[in-house]
């Protein structure tokens, strides 16, 4: 009883986090039409367009750009995970270093730029410049450094926010929503399963009694059943898979993003049933802890 | 690395670190705002207020009063300048031609 009263406050304290890039995502989407725009430039990732004439044809293409992105991430998953246990953490250091170098700067950059033309501003570079740097900058401290923990949080659901954004941006529909249930399924099968990479990067964590990378794990400020020295928390493996995947340039959680429906953004259910299912694999990642996974489970179902 | 990983378990909560370490890392935010970080310096005062203000003295405190103190000021220097940047910006940004300009659109209300 005691365990479950336990989960249920791990499960709200992941609804915060998730709703608020919920929102942050949702309220750009429904203001700054540059997200929606239909482009017909793809990530190299998905390189089979939407274009095609015949829905056999446009659904077969889906599948073959989810195929190409879910192995990307499988393998960088792989090797992320590789790179822990040989305790090469010098190399993954500078690549998270690296990829919020990126989504800090450049992607908040253009986000900024896309949200003065909504609103019509005229914005000298000098001011930009000042904003972007202010803002990268102490991003870049508050979470490879020390900083606060509520900032280092609101970074963090900012970057999952703009990287979400891009991914809506550049990725054909189908594609989107087949990724979508691919993730998902290799999120569970990742963290649940006692072979899955990410279940062996949480454990080689645990091992070893080392906090995890803050940029590689979310941290909302939960303590761990399952006896770790430092209080860590619950774990976002997809942000893991975000920073190695970012740095070839532009893979999404695609957890936390809107999928879009075609023409309307019925987004609200979406986002529903997209953080339930992180929800699920999460409180699954909090060690193997059965009883908050059918709180979850039960949840989701109503 | 063990570095690195100290120095993340104590991030999450100021109350665990011991008065030293709080007044490295307010300091160190302090001098870090001189980069052209006015936010730097708004997280710092945020963060130290209550340390330097409201809790009960003790050694160190004075000294993250100060720094505290300079923070805001320096902040307030930075909104005072940026504000009047803005504002001569945004007035004059017609007349200057393209100088300095970001948007290569402009408001279209009869700009020449």
């Amino acid at each position: 009883e005691l365990t479950l009263k336990y989960g249920a406050k791990h499960v709200i304290m992941l609804f915060i986090p998730v709703t608020l890039c919920m929102v942050v995502v949702v309220a750009t989407i429904k203001s700054v039409s540059f997200y929606t725009e239909k482009t017909d430039q793809q990530l190299i990732y998905t390189p089979f367009t939407e274009n095609t004439p015949s829905v056999g044809r446009r659904l077969l293409n889906s599948v073959l750009n989810t195929i190409i992105m879910i192995s990307v991430i499988v393998v960088m998953t792989i090797f992320l995970v590789v790179l822990y246990k040989y305790r090469c953490y010098k190399f993954i250091h500078g690549w998270l270093i690296l990829s919020s170098l990126m989504l800090l700067f450049w992607f908040s950059f253009m986000y900024l730029g896309e949200v003065f033309k909504t609103y019509n501003l005229a914005v000298d570079y000098p001011t930009v410049g000042l904003i972007i740097w202010n803002f990268g900058a102490v991003g870049m401290i508050c979470i490879h450094w020390k900083g606060p923990l509520q900032l280092q949080q609101a970074y963090l659901i900012l970057i999952s926010a703009l990287m979400a954004l891009v991914f809506i941006k550049y990725l054909p529909e189908w594609s989107a929503w087949v990724i979508l249930g691919a993730i998902s399924v290799y999120d569970l099968v990742a963290v649940l399963s006692p072979k899955g990479p990410l279940r062996m990067l949480v454990e080689t964590a645990q091992e070893r009694n080392e906090p995890i990378f803050p940029a590689l794990i979310y941290s909302s400020a939960m303590v761990w059943t399952v006896g770790m020295a430092s209080p860590m928390d619950a774990q976002r493996s997809e942000h893991g898979s975000d920073e190695e995947a970012e740095q070839s340039g532009g893979r999404v959680e695609p957890e936390r993003r809107q999928p879009r429906t075609f023409p309307e953004d019925d987004v609200e259910e979406d986002s529903e049933f997209i953080r339930d299912h992180v929800l699920v694999g999460k409180a699954t990642a909090t060690g193997g802890d059965w009883n908050t996974t059918l709180t979850c489970f039960v949840a989701i179902l109503i | 690395m063990a570095k690195y990983q100290d120095s993340h378990k104590f991030t999450m909560n100021l109350e665990r670190l011991p008065n030293e370490e709080k007044l490295s890392l307010c300091r160190k935010y302090y001098l870090g705002g001189f980069a052209f970080l006015p936010f730097l310096w708004l997280v710092n005062v945020v963060w130290f207020f209550r340390e330097a203000f409201v809790k009960p003295a003790y050694t160190e405190q004075l000294q993250i009063k100060t720094y505290v103190k300079r923070s805001a000021l320096g902040l307030l220097l930075w909104v005072a300048v940026l504000t009047t940047w803005i504002t001569i910006f945004q007035h004059f940004r017609a007349e200057w031609g393209e100088v300095g300009d970001y948007l290569s659109f402009t408001i279209p209300l009869g700009i020449p």
